[in-house]
């Protein structure tokens, strides 16, 4: 119930910030317009496949998810800064309530972000006669639920070690590893080499290929490892700043 | 009357620095108590640990009967804190935060609603009720934080510093607040104006360098000091102890 309460508060911290709606809605959806617009003007044969809307759609929706992490991490950083995390150390409030109180707004905004960022797709691919199909869709979003936990478990990680001003210079890093290495905007399984074999060790690449693939296949499975792993590591990581606060 | 606070040879270390030195003394239920001293004697840091937010490093603090240390959770529901700096949720409005707080120490919606209202009337925050926080001068924003804190209906609340940056109506517009809380709970307050301990306080502490060096009333420390107010004997008190170092 706390913490229910708690991330009420923290969604509407987010949600008064113009700039959530830029980044992580305005965003995905710019991408998405121009790397169609791009897409269309392209000839046949210089076209890349990362960019037909059935690799394009899934892997803006996935990078998206980067910028929820951005802001989660803000949030809790800044958080820390103010006396108002004295107040909720004075309440009766656990770690669990505070946890609970940064998660469900986040992964809130993946939630929504992920639909618009599929629905606007879905549209726009029919307007250049590429179909995605509604089963491709709904599982890909599906598929992303794992990944949301990554990012928002790395969000909740950089947002309570590092200040509001470290913070996200740390994210924009994993943005641009993520958005690389994913395979979102580098066709990543086509250069091979070294660089597949670290991509490949790095959960971005395997929630990109499982958003853009059907079937229950090992993406999955190792999203969802990392996913656990990480968020685990979240918990702990808070768990133990929150008890060393109070000193 | 029953006991609110009992603390006996609280100590304080960080790392090797220690923040208060073995203090000892008693807070009856409903009174309003002072905790006087320059910069860095140790008043925040007392706080902290009557509120459960720093844990003692050595000596007893009992609140209501319970022990800080092994019951804080139970403390932790009957006490509340204005801290030093204000501290209220930027984004939310007024209203907003009031509920927050309610809702954090376990009201159901309803309540939440009522007791924000009741806040509002008591603060006279009815012009400013619908207003993010961050947009609020200095002295609303230290009303709602102290609104915050009562809103939650403590036994024992803690103001550190409430008129700490308010221009001189508000400073008196908030002793009439103060006032008003009295008798209805107990309230341990900090504050560097001599002026306010004098007409609000039943009781005294002064704390030099993490001791307290008199306590009583505060008839009883000017009596003692020969001094013609608290100011005069906060100073000699002070000095004395500066001087003796
Ligand atoms: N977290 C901390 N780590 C290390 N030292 C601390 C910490 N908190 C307080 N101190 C030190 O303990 C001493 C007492 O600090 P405290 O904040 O209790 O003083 P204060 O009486 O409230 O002062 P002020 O009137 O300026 O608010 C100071 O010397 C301060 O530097
Ligand atoms: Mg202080």
């Amino acid at each position: 119930m706390r913490g229910i309460v708690f991330a009420k508060r923290t969604a509407k911290e987010i949600l008064r910030d113009p700039l959530s709606y830029i980044f992580c809605l305005g965003f995905p959806v710019v991408m998405l317009f121009i790397m169609t617009l791009l897409n269309n003007s392209l000839p046949k044969q210089a076209a890349m496949s990362i960019f037909e809307p059935k690799n394009l759609v899934p892997g803006i929706a996935y990078f998206g998810l980067s910028f929820v992490m951005i802001f989660i991490s803000i949030q809790l950083a800044s958080d820390r800064t103010t006396s108002l995390l004295m107040r909720m150390h004075a309440s009766p409030m656990e770690a669990k309530d505070y946890i609970l109180g940064y998660t469900l707004p986040a992964l809130l905004i993946s939630v929504l972000q992920v639909c618009v960022t599929f629905a606007i797709g879905f549209s726009l691919a029919a307007a250049s006669g590429k179909t995605l199909t509604v089963e491709s869709v709904l599982i890909g979003a599906v598929k992303l639920i794992p990944s949301m936990l990554i990012f928002i478990s790395l969000g909740l990680i950089i947002g309570s070690v590092f200040n509001e001003k470290a913070a996200p210079g740390l994210c924009s890093i994993i943005v641009t590893i993520c958005g690389m290495l994913g395979g979102v905007w580098m066709p990543v399984d086509t250069l091979g080499g070294p660089l597949l074999k670290v991509s490949r060790c790095l959960p971005f690449y395997h929630g990109v290929y499982a958003a853009r693939h059907a079937g229950f296949d090992t993406s999955l499975m190792i999203s969802i490892g990392f996913a656990v792993v990480f968020y685990v590591l979240s918990v702990v990581i808070i768990g133990v700043k929150w008890k060393k606060d109070v000193a | 009357m029953e006991q609110a606070i009992l603390v006996e040879n609280l100590v304080k270390k960080y790392g090797t620095k220690e923040a208060v030195k073995g203090i000892s003394f008693e807070v009856k239920d409903g009174e309003i108590y002072s905790l006087l001293g320059v910069n860095g004697a140790g008043k925040t840091t007392t706080i902290k640990m009557l509120c459960g937010l720093a844990k003692p490093t050595k000596g007893k603090a009992i609140v209501y009967g319970h022990d800080v240390e092994k019951e804080t959770n139970e403390v932790k529901k009957i006490v509340n804190v204005s801290p030093q700096e204000t501290s209220v949720a930027p984004k939310l409005t007024v209203k907003e935060n009031l509920e927050f707080m309610a809702g954090i120490y376990g009201a159901d919606k309803a309540t939440q609603k009522k007791k924000a209202k009741e806040m509002i009337e008591m603060f006279g925050m009815e012009e400013v009720k619908n207003q993010k926080a961050k947009t609020l001068s200095g002295g609303w924003q230290r009303k709602l934080s102290i609104a915050m804190a009562l809103i939650t209906e403590p036994k024992l609340l803690f103001l550190d510093e409430p008129t700490l940056g308010l221009d001189v109506l508000a400073r008196r517009d908030m002793w009439e607040a103060i006032r008003k809380m009295k008798g209805k709970l107990t309230i341990i307050l900090t504050t560097h104006y001599m002026e306010e301990a004098e007409s609000l306080s039943d009781g005294v502490a002064v704390m030099v360098d993490g001791t307290i060096r008199a306590k009583g009333t505060v008839d009883e420390l000017i009596r003692q000091n020969n001094a013609k107010n608290l100011e005069e004997a906060f100073v000699k008190i002070a000095q004395a102890a500066t001087l003796q170092a």
